[in-house]
Protein backbone atom coordinates (compact mmCIF):
# COMPACT_ATOMS: atom_id res chain seq x y z
CA UNK A 1 0.00 0.00 0.00
CA UNK A 2 2.37 2.63 1.18
CA UNK A 3 5.31 1.08 -0.62
CA UNK A 4 4.92 2.55 -4.10
CA UNK A 5 7.46 0.85 -6.37
CA UNK A 6 9.74 2.46 -8.96
CA UNK A 7 8.27 3.20 -12.35
CA UNK A 8 4.73 3.80 -11.16
CA UNK A 9 4.86 7.48 -10.27
CA UNK A 10 5.51 10.27 -12.75
CA UNK A 11 8.69 12.30 -12.31
CA UNK A 12 7.09 15.50 -10.92
CA UNK A 13 5.34 13.50 -8.21
CA UNK A 14 8.37 11.65 -6.92
CA UNK A 15 10.64 14.68 -7.28
CA UNK A 16 8.29 16.78 -5.17
CA UNK A 17 8.03 13.90 -2.69
CA UNK A 18 11.81 13.57 -2.59
CA UNK A 19 12.34 17.29 -1.96
CA UNK A 20 9.69 17.29 0.77
CA UNK A 21 11.37 14.29 2.39
CA UNK A 22 14.81 15.95 2.29
CA UNK A 23 13.39 19.11 3.88
CA UNK A 24 11.56 17.15 6.57
CA UNK A 25 14.58 14.94 7.28
CA UNK A 26 16.89 17.94 7.59
CA UNK A 27 14.53 19.69 9.95
CA UNK A 28 13.93 16.54 11.94
CA UNK A 29 17.61 15.61 12.29
CA UNK A 30 18.54 19.14 13.38
CA UNK A 31 15.89 19.05 16.08
CA UNK A 32 16.76 15.51 17.15
CA UNK A 33 17.86 15.24 20.75
CA UNK A 34 20.62 12.72 21.52
CA UNK A 35 18.44 11.00 24.09
CA UNK A 36 15.87 10.31 21.38
CA UNK A 37 18.25 8.34 19.15
CA UNK A 38 17.74 4.89 20.78
CA UNK A 39 13.99 5.44 20.72
CA UNK A 40 14.06 6.36 17.04
CA UNK A 41 16.15 3.27 16.29
CA UNK A 42 13.92 0.89 18.25
CA UNK A 43 10.77 2.14 16.54
CA UNK A 44 12.50 2.19 13.16
CA UNK A 45 13.48 -1.46 13.61
CA UNK A 46 9.94 -2.32 14.71
CA UNK A 47 8.46 -0.62 11.67
CA UNK A 48 11.01 -2.30 9.41
CA UNK A 49 10.19 -5.78 10.67
CA UNK A 50 6.44 -5.43 11.19
CA UNK A 51 5.63 -3.81 7.87
CA UNK A 52 7.30 -6.72 6.06
CA UNK A 53 4.65 -9.11 7.33
CA UNK A 54 1.66 -9.22 5.02
CA UNK A 55 -1.63 -10.63 6.16
CA UNK A 56 -3.98 -11.81 3.40
CA UNK A 57 -7.40 -10.28 4.00
CA UNK A 58 -10.14 -10.58 1.42
CA UNK A 59 -8.92 -9.90 -2.10
CA UNK A 60 -5.80 -8.13 -0.97
CA UNK A 61 -3.06 -8.29 1.60
CA UNK A 62 -2.29 -5.73 4.28
CA UNK A 63 0.59 -4.89 6.54
CA UNK A 64 0.85 -2.68 9.59
CA UNK A 65 2.29 0.83 9.37
CA UNK A 66 2.43 1.81 13.07
CA UNK A 67 2.20 5.50 12.10
CA UNK A 68 0.06 6.49 15.06
CA UNK A 69 2.24 4.80 17.65
CA UNK A 70 5.46 6.17 16.17
CA UNK A 71 4.01 9.66 15.78
CA UNK A 72 2.86 9.74 19.40
CA UNK A 73 6.22 8.62 20.77
CA UNK A 74 8.57 10.31 18.32
CA UNK A 75 6.76 13.34 16.92
CA UNK A 76 8.79 14.85 14.06
CA UNK A 77 11.67 12.46 14.83
CA UNK A 78 9.62 9.83 12.99
CA UNK A 79 11.15 10.98 9.67
CA UNK A 80 14.61 9.43 10.06
CA UNK A 81 13.02 6.30 11.55
CA UNK A 82 10.72 5.74 8.58
CA UNK A 83 13.35 6.80 6.06
CA UNK A 84 15.99 4.35 7.32
CA UNK A 85 13.51 1.46 7.46
CA UNK A 86 12.10 2.18 3.99
CA UNK A 87 15.60 2.50 2.54
CA UNK A 88 16.54 -0.91 3.91
CA UNK A 89 13.27 -2.46 2.72
CA UNK A 90 13.85 -1.09 -0.77
CA UNK A 91 17.46 -2.28 -0.82
CA UNK A 92 16.99 -5.70 0.71
CA UNK A 93 13.57 -6.72 -0.52
CA UNK A 94 12.72 -4.34 -3.33
CA UNK A 95 9.65 -3.16 -1.43
CA UNK A 96 8.99 0.34 -2.52
CA UNK A 97 11.73 1.83 -4.63
CA UNK A 98 14.67 4.19 -4.55
CA UNK A 99 13.05 6.90 -6.69
CA UNK A 100 9.91 6.70 -4.59
CA UNK A 101 11.76 6.58 -1.27
CA UNK A 102 11.08 10.25 -0.59
CA UNK A 103 7.39 10.24 -1.35
CA UNK A 104 6.84 6.97 0.52
CA UNK A 105 8.59 8.46 3.55
CA UNK A 106 6.41 11.57 3.38
CA UNK A 107 3.20 9.58 2.85
CA UNK A 108 3.78 7.56 6.02
CA UNK A 109 5.69 9.96 8.25
CA UNK A 110 4.10 13.34 7.59
CA UNK A 111 0.58 12.52 8.85
CA UNK A 112 2.08 10.57 11.75
CA UNK A 113 4.38 13.45 12.76
CA UNK A 114 1.61 16.07 12.62
CA UNK A 115 -1.06 13.94 14.28
CA UNK A 116 1.45 12.73 16.86
CA UNK A 117 2.33 16.32 17.73
CA UNK A 118 -1.34 17.25 17.94
CA UNK A 119 -2.39 14.30 20.10
CA UNK A 120 0.66 13.88 22.31
CA UNK A 121 -0.08 16.58 24.93
CA UNK A 122 -3.61 15.27 25.45
CA UNK A 123 -2.45 11.64 25.57
CA UNK A 124 0.26 12.57 28.09
CA UNK A 125 -2.19 14.32 30.40
CA UNK A 126 -5.14 11.95 30.08
CA UNK A 127 -5.93 8.93 32.23
CA UNK A 128 -4.91 5.50 30.96
CA UNK A 129 -8.26 4.65 29.40
CA UNK A 130 -8.78 8.07 27.79
CA UNK A 131 -5.23 7.96 26.47
CA UNK A 132 -5.93 4.59 24.87
CA UNK A 133 -9.00 5.98 23.11
CA UNK A 134 -7.10 9.07 21.94
CA UNK A 135 -4.23 6.93 20.67
CA UNK A 136 -6.66 4.71 18.79
CA UNK A 137 -8.25 7.73 17.12
CA UNK A 138 -4.82 9.13 16.28
CA UNK A 139 -3.69 5.91 14.63
CA UNK A 140 -6.93 5.55 12.65
CA UNK A 141 -6.53 9.10 11.36
CA UNK A 142 -2.91 8.32 10.43
CA UNK A 143 -4.02 5.34 8.35
CA UNK A 144 -6.70 7.43 6.61
CA UNK A 145 -4.25 10.24 5.87
CA UNK A 146 -1.60 7.87 4.55
CA UNK A 147 -4.20 6.14 2.38
CA UNK A 148 -5.30 9.47 0.97
CA UNK A 149 -1.73 10.59 0.27
CA UNK A 150 -0.96 7.30 -1.50
CA UNK A 151 -4.13 7.64 -3.56
CA UNK A 152 -3.24 11.23 -4.47
CA UNK A 153 0.33 10.27 -5.42
CA UNK A 154 -1.03 7.64 -7.80
CA UNK A 155 -3.82 9.87 -9.09
CA UNK A 156 -1.37 12.60 -10.10
CA UNK A 157 0.88 10.11 -11.88
CA UNK A 158 -0.83 7.77 -14.27
CA UNK A 159 -4.34 6.52 -14.98
CA UNK A 160 -2.88 3.01 -15.31
CA UNK A 161 -2.35 2.76 -11.61
CA UNK A 162 -5.47 4.57 -10.59
CA UNK A 163 -6.82 3.35 -7.30
CA UNK A 164 -10.36 2.18 -6.98
CA UNK A 165 -12.38 3.42 -4.04
CA UNK A 166 -13.62 -0.10 -3.36
CA UNK A 167 -10.13 -1.58 -3.20
CA UNK A 168 -8.97 1.24 -0.94
CA UNK A 169 -11.86 0.68 1.47
CA UNK A 170 -11.35 -3.08 1.47
CA UNK A 171 -7.67 -2.59 2.24
CA UNK A 172 -7.68 0.31 4.64
CA UNK A 173 -10.72 -0.39 6.82
CA UNK A 174 -9.28 -3.64 8.27
CA UNK A 175 -5.94 -1.87 8.63
CA UNK A 176 -7.59 0.98 10.55
CA UNK A 177 -9.21 -1.46 12.96
CA UNK A 178 -6.04 -3.50 13.56
CA UNK A 179 -3.78 -0.44 13.84
CA UNK A 180 -6.24 1.20 16.20
CA UNK A 181 -6.35 -1.83 18.49
CA UNK A 182 -2.58 -2.29 18.50
CA UNK A 183 -1.81 1.38 19.10
CA UNK A 184 -4.49 1.57 21.81
CA UNK A 185 -3.07 -1.40 23.69
CA UNK A 186 0.55 -0.25 23.27
CA UNK A 187 -0.29 3.19 24.66
CA UNK A 188 -2.24 1.63 27.56
CA UNK A 189 0.81 -0.43 28.40
CA UNK A 190 3.22 2.51 28.06
CA UNK A 191 1.01 4.80 30.15
CA UNK A 192 1.12 2.24 32.96
CA UNK A 193 4.77 1.25 32.71
CA UNK A 194 6.63 4.23 31.30
CA UNK A 195 4.37 7.29 31.09
CA UNK A 196 7.31 9.68 30.66
CA UNK A 197 7.80 8.23 27.17
CA UNK A 198 4.77 10.23 26.07
CA UNK A 199 5.45 13.47 27.86
CA UNK A 200 6.86 16.14 25.57
CA UNK A 201 9.71 16.95 27.99
CA UNK A 202 11.20 13.50 27.84
CA UNK A 203 11.08 13.72 24.08
CA UNK A 204 13.56 16.56 24.26
CA UNK A 205 11.37 19.47 23.30
CA UNK B 1 27.94 16.63 11.87
CA UNK B 2 25.41 14.03 12.86
CA UNK B 3 23.53 14.65 9.67
CA UNK B 4 26.74 14.36 7.71
CA UNK B 5 27.70 11.10 9.39
CA UNK B 6 24.27 9.67 8.70
CA UNK B 7 24.42 10.79 5.08
CA UNK B 8 27.85 9.23 4.66
CA UNK B 9 26.66 5.92 6.07
CA UNK B 10 23.56 5.90 3.92
CA UNK B 11 25.64 6.73 0.87
CA UNK B 12 28.03 3.87 1.63
CA UNK B 13 25.03 1.61 2.00
CA UNK B 14 23.79 2.63 -1.43
CA UNK B 15 27.19 1.98 -2.98
CA UNK B 16 27.61 -1.40 -1.33
CA UNK B 17 24.23 -2.64 -2.46
CA UNK B 18 24.15 -1.78 -6.12
CA UNK B 19 21.95 -4.74 -6.94
CA UNK B 20 18.57 -4.02 -5.45
CA UNK B 21 16.27 -7.00 -5.38
CA UNK B 22 13.62 -7.04 -8.05
CA UNK B 23 10.83 -7.97 -5.72
CA UNK B 24 7.72 -5.91 -5.24
CA UNK B 25 5.16 -6.40 -2.58
CA UNK B 26 2.79 -7.48 -5.32
CA UNK B 27 4.37 -9.89 -7.78
CA UNK B 28 3.42 -11.51 -11.03
CA UNK B 29 4.20 -14.98 -12.24
CA UNK B 30 3.48 -15.83 -15.87
CA UNK B 31 4.52 -18.57 -18.24
CA UNK B 32 3.73 -19.50 -21.81
CA UNK B 33 2.48 -22.88 -22.85
CA UNK B 34 1.64 -23.50 -26.47
CA UNK B 35 1.10 -19.81 -27.13
CA UNK B 36 -1.18 -19.33 -24.13
CA UNK B 37 -0.07 -17.00 -21.32
CA UNK B 38 -1.08 -18.22 -17.87
CA UNK B 39 -0.04 -17.20 -14.40
CA UNK B 40 -1.10 -15.52 -11.20
CA UNK B 41 -0.51 -12.39 -9.10
CA UNK B 42 0.51 -12.82 -5.48
CA UNK B 43 1.53 -10.75 -2.51
CA UNK B 44 4.92 -11.29 -0.95
CA UNK B 45 4.26 -12.69 2.49
CA UNK B 46 1.04 -14.41 1.57
CA UNK B 47 -2.18 -14.18 -0.37
CA UNK B 48 -3.20 -13.87 -4.01
CA UNK B 49 -4.38 -10.66 -5.66
CA UNK B 50 -8.00 -11.49 -6.37
CA UNK B 51 -10.14 -9.52 -8.80
CA UNK B 52 -7.25 -7.22 -9.70
CA UNK B 53 -7.16 -5.35 -12.97
CA UNK B 54 -4.73 -6.87 -15.45
CA UNK B 55 -3.36 -5.41 -18.70
CA UNK B 56 -1.65 -7.27 -21.52
CA UNK B 57 0.29 -4.93 -23.77
CA UNK B 58 2.50 -5.22 -26.81
CA UNK B 59 5.98 -3.73 -27.01
CA UNK B 60 4.62 -0.33 -28.08
CA UNK B 61 2.41 -0.11 -25.01
CA UNK B 62 -0.87 -0.77 -26.82
CA UNK B 63 -3.41 -2.78 -24.82
CA UNK B 64 -3.97 -6.23 -26.30
CA UNK B 65 -6.38 -7.21 -23.60
CA UNK B 66 -7.67 -5.86 -20.29
CA UNK B 67 -9.18 -8.20 -17.75
CA UNK B 68 -9.33 -9.14 -14.10
CA UNK B 69 -7.73 -11.93 -12.11
CA UNK B 70 -10.01 -14.65 -10.78
CA UNK B 71 -10.59 -15.60 -7.14
CA UNK B 72 -7.24 -17.40 -7.10
CA UNK B 73 -5.40 -14.42 -8.54
CA UNK B 74 -4.92 -16.38 -11.78
CA UNK B 75 -5.21 -15.19 -15.37
CA UNK B 76 -5.09 -16.71 -18.86
CA UNK B 77 -4.69 -14.90 -22.14
CA UNK B 78 -3.89 -15.97 -25.69
CA UNK B 79 -2.20 -13.21 -27.69
CA UNK B 80 -3.39 -12.98 -31.31
CA UNK B 81 0.11 -13.78 -32.54
CA UNK B 82 3.46 -14.52 -30.88
CA UNK B 83 5.01 -11.21 -29.78
CA UNK B 84 6.58 -9.40 -26.86
CA UNK B 85 3.93 -9.11 -24.17
CA UNK B 86 4.07 -6.88 -21.11
CA UNK B 87 1.74 -7.83 -18.28
CA UNK B 88 0.75 -5.25 -15.68
CA UNK B 89 -1.43 -6.01 -12.69
CA UNK B 90 -3.00 -3.33 -10.51
CA UNK B 91 -4.83 -4.31 -7.35
CA UNK B 92 -6.40 -0.85 -7.13
CA UNK B 93 -5.08 -0.04 -3.66
CA UNK B 94 -1.70 1.26 -4.75
CA UNK B 95 -0.09 -2.10 -5.41
CA UNK B 96 1.06 -2.78 -8.94
CA UNK B 97 3.45 -5.19 -10.58
CA UNK B 98 4.79 -5.69 -14.06
CA UNK B 99 6.48 -8.49 -15.95
CA UNK B 100 7.32 -9.08 -19.57
CA UNK B 101 7.37 -12.17 -21.74
CA UNK B 102 9.77 -11.78 -24.67
CA UNK B 103 9.02 -13.18 -28.11
CA UNK B 104 11.42 -16.08 -27.51
CA UNK B 105 9.04 -17.55 -24.96
CA UNK B 106 6.59 -18.15 -27.79
CA UNK B 107 9.35 -19.84 -29.82
CA UNK B 108 7.51 -22.84 -31.18
CA UNK B 109 4.82 -20.81 -32.80
CA UNK B 110 7.01 -17.89 -33.64
CA UNK B 111 9.73 -19.47 -35.75
CA UNK B 112 8.62 -22.03 -38.28
CA UNK B 113 11.91 -23.69 -39.17
CA UNK B 114 13.27 -23.70 -42.68
CA UNK B 115 13.53 -27.22 -44.05
CA UNK B 116 16.94 -28.67 -43.22
CA UNK B 117 19.20 -29.06 -46.22
CA UNK B 118 21.23 -31.92 -44.83
CA UNK B 119 20.29 -35.54 -44.51
CA UNK B 120 17.75 -35.90 -41.69
CA UNK B 121 19.58 -38.85 -40.21
CA UNK B 122 20.20 -38.75 -36.47
CA UNK B 123 23.28 -40.47 -35.12
CA UNK B 124 22.70 -43.08 -32.44
CA UNK B 125 24.94 -43.63 -29.41
CA UNK B 126 27.39 -45.94 -31.13
CA UNK B 127 27.51 -43.78 -34.20
CA UNK B 128 25.03 -46.00 -35.97
CA UNK B 129 22.25 -44.18 -37.75
CA UNK B 130 18.94 -44.37 -35.93
CA UNK B 131 16.18 -46.11 -37.75
CA UNK B 132 14.58 -43.32 -39.64
CA UNK B 133 12.98 -43.96 -42.92
CA UNK B 134 15.20 -41.68 -44.98
CA UNK B 135 13.16 -42.53 -48.01
CA UNK B 136 10.51 -40.13 -46.77
CA UNK B 137 12.61 -37.35 -45.25
CA UNK B 138 10.95 -35.32 -42.51
CA UNK B 139 8.87 -32.60 -44.00
CA UNK B 140 9.10 -29.06 -42.59
CA UNK B 141 5.56 -29.41 -41.31
CA UNK B 142 6.55 -32.53 -39.34
CA UNK B 143 9.60 -30.81 -37.95
CA UNK B 144 7.54 -27.83 -36.90
CA UNK B 145 5.06 -30.18 -35.23
CA UNK B 146 7.81 -32.02 -33.37
CA UNK B 147 9.34 -28.77 -32.28
CA UNK B 148 6.02 -27.50 -31.03
CA UNK B 149 5.39 -30.73 -29.12
CA UNK B 150 8.84 -30.55 -27.53
CA UNK B 151 8.34 -26.91 -26.62
CA UNK B 152 5.00 -27.74 -25.05
CA UNK B 153 6.41 -30.68 -23.11
CA UNK B 154 9.35 -28.63 -21.82
CA UNK B 155 7.05 -25.76 -20.86
CA UNK B 156 4.82 -28.20 -19.00
CA UNK B 157 7.78 -29.73 -17.18
CA UNK B 158 9.51 -26.53 -16.13
CA UNK B 159 6.25 -24.70 -15.32
CA UNK B 160 6.16 -25.88 -11.69
CA UNK B 161 9.85 -25.05 -11.33
CA UNK B 162 9.39 -21.49 -12.56
CA UNK B 163 6.40 -21.12 -10.28
CA UNK B 164 8.32 -22.39 -7.26
CA UNK B 165 11.18 -20.08 -8.14
CA UNK B 166 8.88 -17.06 -8.40
CA UNK B 167 7.34 -17.87 -5.02
CA UNK B 168 10.76 -18.46 -3.43
CA UNK B 169 12.01 -15.13 -4.80
CA UNK B 170 9.00 -13.36 -3.37
CA UNK B 171 9.63 -14.40 0.19
CA UNK B 172 10.85 -12.42 3.16
CA UNK B 173 13.73 -14.28 4.73
CA UNK B 174 14.26 -14.21 8.46
CA UNK B 175 18.01 -13.67 8.05
CA UNK B 176 17.40 -10.58 5.94
CA UNK B 177 15.01 -9.15 8.52
CA UNK B 178 17.55 -9.71 11.27
CA UNK B 179 20.21 -8.11 9.05
CA UNK B 180 18.02 -5.04 8.58
CA UNK B 181 17.39 -4.70 12.31
CA UNK B 182 21.13 -5.01 12.91
CA UNK B 183 21.75 -2.30 10.33
CA UNK B 184 19.33 0.08 12.08
CA UNK B 185 20.97 -0.66 15.43
CA UNK B 186 24.34 0.12 13.85
CA UNK B 187 23.05 3.41 12.43
CA UNK B 188 21.81 4.40 15.88
CA UNK B 189 25.18 3.48 17.35
CA UNK B 190 26.97 5.65 14.81
CA UNK B 191 24.61 8.55 15.47
CA UNK B 192 25.18 8.25 19.23
CA UNK B 193 28.94 8.03 18.76
CA UNK B 194 28.92 11.08 16.50
CA UNK B 195 26.81 13.10 18.88
CA UNK B 196 28.90 12.16 21.93
CA UNK B 197 32.09 13.05 20.10
CA UNK B 198 30.64 16.36 19.05
CA UNK B 199 29.62 17.09 22.61
CA UNK B 200 33.09 16.19 23.91
CA UNK B 201 34.79 18.33 21.28
CA UNK B 202 32.38 21.16 22.03
CA UNK B 203 33.15 20.84 25.76
CA UNK B 204 36.92 21.09 25.25
CA UNK B 205 36.95 24.13 23.03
Amino acid sequence: MAHIPDGVLSAPVFVVGGLAAVAALTFSLRALDDRQIPRVAILSASFFAISLVSIPIGPTSIHLLLGGLMGLILGPAIFPAIFAALLLQAMMFGFGGLTTLGINTVNIALPAALLGLAFRPAVARASVSTAAVLATICSVLCVVATGLLVALSLLFSSPDYAVSAKAMIVTYVPLMIIEGLITGSCITFLKKVKPELLSPHAAGE
Amino acid sequence: MKTRAMTAVLFLLCVCMTQPALAHRLRLYAHVEDGVIAGFAFFVGGGRARDAEIFFRDASGRNLHVGRTDHEGAFVFTPPQPQDVVIIVNSGDGHAAETSLPLERFAARATPQAPPESEPVVQGEAGAPLLIDTGSALRPADLALIERKVEAAVARQIGPLLEAYALAEGRVRFNDVMGGIGMITGLAGIALWASSRRRRDGGQS
